[in-house]
């Protein structure tokens, strides 16, 4: 009986495992090694991601007037890997300044959307049909 | 870094054809617009053939010869969102839930040369527009595939899927992304090889009538920025330009939705700094709106309302 629970046991835990190696495998975004102890400065590794989102994600986390710094790199070309750094004055943590900015990215790109619907929608441009 | 009010963000068409849009966009910065132009470019998603099962090629051109042709035929995208990539689906290879089919199957009976052209695909039917050979000749014939001669033969069918032109160019909606800003290089971010005169030897930028000329006693003007970035969204055929931008626009958003999933899912650790709230920016004094966060159009760079953090 005893044997027959460790045993099961054992085997929820090597499930266990796998899963999270699944979940590793899968996953976004990660904390990089070098942040400070209260959380006002980390760097993140974000997977599948290049310049198109990193150079917009740098300036608008850079707007932020509680962010001290952002920076953003591409460390090897043939690897799909973005590291960002960022630190700040103190207020917030680092990773609440990267919320920040992405609420802010998606944000801004509603407005360019609903701009330009708008703008299509009113009309009064130049058309030429076939 | 203050934010300068008059400065609202906004967009101005200027001209629209079946194929193409020329905007221009107000007060965004050159990160933002550049991510547009990229998206634009590799990852708005359309439908390309990219499995081809040939049964019979008789024909002069080489089997792998004659798929890459058929992978660059522009298909008809629209209500690519409702078809699903074919790496996500729960089929086994592919299904009409990923794919569209098309079938091949010519024969040259003549003594004349006999031209295939895009439109003698035959499409299974699924009831939409979706994966129709995109014609833009007089005759509707689409783009040349290849020429038999008497007794040359072509049987195959192929398999379209939906991608995105990172992976290759056969997925991109568009031929062409014309990005511009600072027609009159104001901000010396160009620096022009000349013989003798810079002005003179290139050539003007159309997007000048849009702008005015450089007074050219002033001094340079070094806080400048670009804030005028003018579009030339050029697509193929199969996907109409709008949609094309609107797209884009789109994908961007769903890059940012995926790392806020990901941060969500605790493999990063939260750590306040003196448990400070969410989008206060670490003050208390602003929260004079009801505690009512920007959204829609009030944001820092659209209209400003009291939710702004931008002071």
């Amino acid at each position: 009986m005893a044997d027959s629970e460790d045993v099961s046991m054992v085997e929820e835990k090597v499930e266990q495992t796998e899963e999270q190696e699944q979940e590793y495998d899968l996953e976004k975004i990660k904390l990089l090694p070098g942040s400070s102890d209260d959380g006002t400065a980390a760097s993140f590794q974000i997977i599948d991601e290049d310049h198109t989102l990193g150079n917009a994600i740098r300036y608008i986390i850079m707007k932020n007037p509680e962010v001290e710094f952002c920076g953003y790199s591409i460390p090897h070309p043939s690897e799909n890997k973005l590291n960002i750094r960022i630190q700040t004055y103190g207020n917030i943590t680092a990773l609440e300044a990267l919320h920040q900015g992405l609420d802010n990215l998606a944000e801004l790109c509603t407005v360019i959307e609903d701009r330009f619907s708008e703008k299509i929608e009113a009309g009064g441009y130049k058309t030429v049909e076939p | 870094m203050s934010i300068d009010r008059s400065k609202e963000l906004s967009v101005r068409i200027t001209n629209a054809e079946r194929d193409r849009v020329n905007f221009e966009l107000f007060n965004v910065d050159l990160s933002l617009a550049n991510s547009i132009r990229r998206v634009m470019m590799a990852e708005v998603p359309t439908l390309a053939i990219d499995l081809v099962e040939i049964d019979i090629n008789t024909s002069v051109l080489a089997d792998e010869f004659l798929s890459h042709r058929l992978g660059l035929i522009p298909l008809n995208s629209e209500g690519i969102d409702k078809l699903a990539y074919s790496r996500d689906c729960a089929c086994d290879n592919y299904c009409a839930n990923c794919s569209v089919k098309l079938e091949l199957n010519t024969k040259c009976d003549t003594d004349s040369t006999m031209s295939v052209y895009a439109s003698d695909l035959a499409k299974f039917q699924n009831g939409l527009t979706l994966g129709n050979p995109v014609t833009r000749d007089a005759a509707k014939k689409g783009p040349l595939i290849c020429k038999l001669r008497k007794h040359q033969e072509i049987k195959l069918t192929c398999i379209a899927k939906k991608g995105i032109s990172k992976e290759h160019v056969k997925w991109s909606p568009c031929a062409a992304v014309g990005f511009e800003y600072d027609p009159y290089n104001k901000l010396k971010h160009t620096d022009y090889w000349f013989e003798d005169d810079a002005e003179e030897e290139w050539p003007k930028s159309a997007n000048r009538r849009f702008e005015d000329p450089p007074d050219k006693d002033a001094p340079f003007d070094y806080k400048a920025t670009a804030d005028h970035f003018y579009f030339d969204t050029e697509t193929v055929g199969n996907l109409p330009p709008n949609d094309v931008v609107l797209t884009a626009i789109e994908t961007l958003q769903r890059k940012v939705a995926d790392i806020l999933v990901g941060l969500k899912d605790e493999n990063v650790e939260t750590s306040n700094a003196q448990s400070g709230g969410f989008t206060t920016y670490g003050r208390t004094d602003y929260d004079n709106n009801g505690g009512e966060t920007p959204s829609g159009s009030k944001t820092p760079y659209g209209e400003f309302g009291g939710g702004s953090a931008w002071n």
